[in-house]
């Protein structure tokens, strides 16, 4: 039971108390270049947390197993962003050969994920964070890549909005969406401190 | 040669103002971002990116012949993480408070767009010389671009720019140093972030269209 | 099959040799400025201690001293006995660790030869919300302060009252009531916990 609620806590926290995007920056390039649509949106959201979810539990493994305690530990920026570059290539490849319909949809983002600083953040966070136990990496990665699938889909609702808004010329398009971020993460700093 | 010195110049002021990282390609927000809140972090930051830029630029422009498409990626980001792993660990054996104060963003230098995208869209296809060239120029841009930010939210945050216990300038007297300027807490939360970022890539787009 | 293996090497050599090519980079690198690293932890640690334990010169770590985080979890604390330059034991410095409103908090807490009275506490980490919370972080402030020669009873968190009385009375920060309380938790807990077991291992008496 105990274990049940810390996982439960955990996913709340990774999805709105310690948003990456909201309150770390992370993923701030897909999150105003595809944010665009809010179908485009959900797929990248998609297609992040799939991957995300993958890489957090494989390097965490790695981290655990491997890396952990031994001189390897230098080596460990190089092992995280091998294996997501990596799990990227595979997943894409895997998706072509055997969900067709599914690589078209994530087709275009894929390669571009690879950069996406959401997972490789997680990968680095899951280690800062010491975390210990395979479950909790698990619940923790998922809902990451579910944390950012929210804030790109709440961006592009209201960017689709916005185009009818009238707005001052110079400040149409990549400006006006980083100030509307800015406000959005005013309220997301309410969800602070919800859970100690 | 006098092509090539050409090429080389066109690099340089590509960097540095045709194609100015941040503010032109909307690449590399995360750490512009998150480490605009002082000066001293923004530059350590940029010279971290500058030195990256730089090594990852060169090797990648020495391998270019033996890239193999379906692996460029993969080498590319160990080229990166590997010089950023060097970057890391000279912060924390020489500036220990600098390396503490930006935490997970060093590591997160390896993806940070720019770097890759200029492995991908530079150095893959041009000689050692313009590679580097271009990493300079790059990275000297998106430093300039970071300080410039961090200037902006540090003066409204806490008044004056802190570069270490003894060495502040004091822009804007603050009140609790008996002045009469409040600081804007909020500057160094999130939201002064993105909301700064926001009004200078307005500000500079309506400078740009002048222009035009 | 063997053209199988051939065409994988074909394919990978160049990923694997820069592979070893970097290894070996990074590991001399790691080799030259390793030292300079764990030096720079021990210096920091020695810093914020060594500012509150006036005229302390070296500090000595204590081993076997665990905390019970609860559900099951324990944590070995970093406990240092800290020296003058002639080998007196002047006091006691360990880092406490507490969950604050954004993220961990870690602290050096400084006391007494005898663990009665703490000095006062400095910053390890933290990043609180600037403003509020952050103020937990200014040097000699009024929250700082107020641990400064206090008794190591229990503390109890209270909004309004007197800051500068020296008691167990700790006057929350205004508007971070969560970040005051989790430094007041964390510093009662590790009192709790780690007295007892110095005098088991008789380095201090009752």
């Amino acid at each position: 039971m105990d274990l049940l609620v810390s996982l439960v806590l955990g996913f709340i926290s990774i999805v709105l108390i310690n948003n990456f995007v909201f309150t770390k920056f992370l993923g701030t390039c897909p999150y105003l270049g595809v944010s665009g649509r809010l179908d485009t949106a959900f797929g990248m959201g998609l297609a992040v947390t799939f991957v995300t979810t993958l890489a957090g539990i494989m390097t965490w493994l790695i981290d655990f197993y491997c890396l952990a305690g031994t001189a390897l530990e230098i080596t460990r920026y190089v092992c995280y962003i091998l294996v997501i570059a990596g799990a990227v290539q595979l997943v894409e490849m895997y998706l072509r050969k055997f969900f067709p319909p599914l690589y078209e949809a994530f087709g275009i983002f894929l390669p571009l994920i690879t950069t996406n600083c959401v997972i490789l953040g997680l990968c680095l966070f899951l280690n800062i964070w010491k975390v210990d136990s395979f479950l909790m990496a698990t619940v923790l990665s998922f809902g990451a890549g579910i944390g950012f699938t929210m804030a790109i889909c709440i961006m592009a609702g209201i960017r689709e909005n916005l185009e009818l808004a009238d707005v001052p010329e110079c400040m149409k398009g990549a400006p006006i969406t980083l100030v509307t971020a800015g406000l959005l993460t005013l309220g997301f700093m309410g969800f602070a401190g919800m859970i100690k | 040669m006098a092509e090539n010195q050409t090429t080389v110049w066109k690099a340089f002021r590509g960097g540095l103002w045709d194609e100015i990282p941040v503010l032109r390609l909307m690449l590399g927000l995360c750490p512009t971002l998150a480490v605009t809140t002082g000066v001293k972090s923004g530059l350590t930051m940029g010279l971290c990116v500058v030195f990256v830029l730089i090594c990852s630029n060169a090797v990648v422009s020495l391998m270019r012949n033996l890239l193999k498409p379906h692996l460029r990626i993969m080498m590319f980001t160990l080229t990166i993480a590997a010089f950023v792993t060097i970057a890391d660990l000279y912060l924390k054996a020489f500036q220990p408070e600098m390396s503490e104060k930006l935490g997970a963003y060093i590591p997160l230098i390896i993806v940070n767009c720019i770097i890759i995208c200029r492995a991908e869209a530079c150095a893959a296809k041009n000689g050692v010389l313009v590679s580097v060239v271009d990493g300079l120029a790059m990275g000297l841009g998106f430093t300039l671009v970071l300080c410039f930010l961090a200037s902006i939210r540090e003066v409204l945050a806490t008044g004056c720019i802190t570069f270490s216990e003894t060495f502040v300038i004091t822009v804007l007297n603050p009140v609790d140093k008996g002045g009469w300027f409040t600081p804007w807490g909020a500057m160094l939360m999130p939201v002064g972030a993105f909301v700064t970022l926001g009004l200078t890539l307005g500000a500079v787009n309506q400078l740009t269209k002048k222009k035009a | 099959m063997s053209s199988k293996i051939a065409l994988f090497f074909r394919e990978s050599w160049l990923l694997m040799v820069s592979s070893l090519f970097f290894g070996g980079l990074l590991a001399i690198t790691n080799a030259a400025w390793s030292p300079k690293v764990a030096e720079n932890e021990i210096k920091k640690f020695n810093r914020l201690a060594g500012g509150l334990l006036t005229g302390a010169t070296q500090f000595e770590s204590v081993k076997d001293i665990s905390m019970n985080l609860g559900k099951g979890k324990t944590a070995a604390v970093d406990i240092r006995k800290g020296l003058d330059a002639s080998g007196n034991c002047l006091g006691w410095a360990f880092v406490c660790e507490g969950s604050g409103f954004v993220d961990t908090i870690k602290l050096v807490v400084t006391t007494d030869a005898g663990f009665t009275k703490m000095y006062g506490f400095g910053v390890l980490q933290c990043s609180e919300t600037p403003g509020f919370g952050d103020k937990l972080n200014i040097k000699d402030g009024f929250y700082q302060s107020q641990f400064k020669g206090v008794p190591t009873e229990p503390f109890k968190l209270v909004k309004g009252g007197d800051p500068k009385a020296l008691d167990s009375n700790i006057v929350a920060i205004t508007g971070a009531t969560v970040t005051s309380r989790a430094v007041v938790n964390a510093l009662n807990e590790y009192m709790q916990q780690i007295k007892p077991q110095l005098v088991k291992q008789g380095l201090i008496t009752q």
